[in-house]
């Protein structure tokens, strides 16, 4: 089954350059030298590979006929193409994602949609990370980001620090701890843990719980209650080890149960933090 | 004559409908009365003997928030619900919501307390959506003990 699409697009003449940029480049604004693209698409559905034959002509100082051939493959019957941005202000190609500054200007640029945490604070995708390394870069970013820095600046430079900032936060404290880096690698993947009732939860596991949190409760003197928060700790030390060796195999099921038991944990380990402060 | 009296009182029709659909101005942002109630003063707390035969015992959790809640009951040779006592760590919502299910059990049938739902519990208290999985919870602990109970029974004879 044969369809055709023709498209008619009008784009600056640094496009013609970049083929890739056709059918992606929507964000460029038309400066200069216009020139209208007029290009049929053929797609065939079985193979999953197309060829869109372009013809450009541009209507500038000079007449070039460019054609340009180029396959791209998918699923559907539409492009996906790379999406490259282009700066708000100077209109220069951002070459870096995420980008938080432009190369030629400096302007500050709004966050990327789409980009995970893990892109942002250039840490590799894993449930082991360096929080050390988390920190400096969290510290480095929001050096140049924070929206102090903008104060001068007009009100949309602002806007964009503001959020990237809040962005960066966030990144930061959900990769920080180990349950949220976990929940949030699952959620990347479609996974989350879901309300309501664990009708699968062993229970003897749930009288463990109980048990402890019964002792905590029951805690007279702060040494119980610190021995009840070593003990937690080291359960939550084992479940982290746990957590990454499922992870890294890619068993999304185990590591979403052993998740759910370290929330438990993690709840006792702050209850523990209220305890002792209750005690000084 | 008439006809002016007639706009008199659709005017003050439209004033009053107005105000009775006029939406609620202050957000509810905080516990509920009822739940501060149950919370301050949580009613059944404590353990019944979970080896007795008249005893059921529901344990449950739920992994998203990381609550835990136990709901014991105990039942006399009518088959009469007598007595409940229940323990939760959790949130405060959680807590009211057992707290409020261990009342509600008392001196029904072990037929009739299986129909109590989550969402009476959740109108009695007056919890809002992001705590609804909370009456749940007490829901899911009433028919684990109901069921805990009749396993008992059953092994009984």
């Amino acid at each position: 089954m044969l369809s055709y699409n023709s498209l008619r697009i009008v784009c600056p003449f640094r496009a013609l350059l970049h083929p890739n940029w056709l059918m992606t480049n929507r964000q460029t604004v038309n400066t200069t030298v216009t020139c209208s693209a007029h290009f049929v698409s053929t797609s065939f559905p079985k193979k999953d590979t197309w060829q869109r034959k372009c013809n450009l002509k541009s209507t500038g100082n000079e007449s070039k006929l460019i054609y340009s051939t180029y396959t791209a493959s998918s699923t559907r019957n539409y492009c996906t193409g790379k999406f490259k941005l282009n700066c708000w202000n100077c209109k220069q190609p951002l070459y870096e994602t995420p980008a938080f500054f432009c190369m030629a200007c400096k302007a500050v640029q709004p966050p990327e949609e789409g980009t995970s945490f893990f892109n942002i604070m250039d840490c590799d995708y894993k449930f082991s990370l360096d929080t050390q390394k988390l920190q400096k870069r969290y510290l480095h970013l929001q050096r140049s980001l924070h929206p102090d820095n903008f104060s001068q600046k007009s009100v949309k430079e602002q806007e964009y620090s503001e959020s990237y900032s809040a962005l960066v936060n966030k990144a930061y404290q959900t990769l920080l701890k180990p349950l949220s880096r976990g929940l949030y690698m699952l959620e990347l993947k479609g996974m989350r843990i879901e309300e309501g009732t664990d009708s699968g939860a062993d229970p003897e596991f749930l009288i463990e719980l109980m048990e402890i949190n019964e002792a905590l409760d029951e805690a007279k003197t702060p040494e119980e209650a610190s021995k009840i928060g070593q003990h937690t700790k080291g359960k939550l030390a084992v479940l982290t080890e746990e957590i990454d060796a499922a992870l890294l195999k890619g068993q999304l099921q185990s590591a979403k149960a052993l998740l759910a038991q370290m929330k438990y944990f993690a709840n006792i380990e702050e209850k523990v933090k209220e305890k002792l402060s209750e005690f000084m | 004559m008439a006809i002016v009296s007639l706009r008199n009182s659709a005017s003050s029709l439209v004033l009053f409908s107005r105000r009775l659909f006029s939406p609620e101005l202050k957000a509810q942002c905080f516990y509920h009365i009822k739940v501060v109630d149950h919370y301050e003063n949580p009613r059944n707390v404590g353990t019944l003997d979970k080896n007795s035969k008249n005893v059921g015992t529901g344990l449950v959790g739920a992994p998203a928030c990381g609550d835990v809640m136990k709901l014991q009951i105990q039942v006399d040779e009518n088959g009469k619900i007598v007595d409940a006592k229940f323990k939760t760590f959790g949130c405060g919502s959680a807590i009211a919501s057992s707290s409020l299910a261990t009342e509600w059990v008392k001196g029904k049938s072990v037929d009739e307390a299986l129909k109590i739902r989550n969402i009476d519990i959740a109108k009695e208290l007056c919890l809002p959506p992001v705590k609804l999985h909370c009456s749940m919870l007490a829901e899911d602990a009433i028919k684990a003990a109901l069921s805990d109970y009749r396993i008992k029974q059953q092994v009984k004879k």
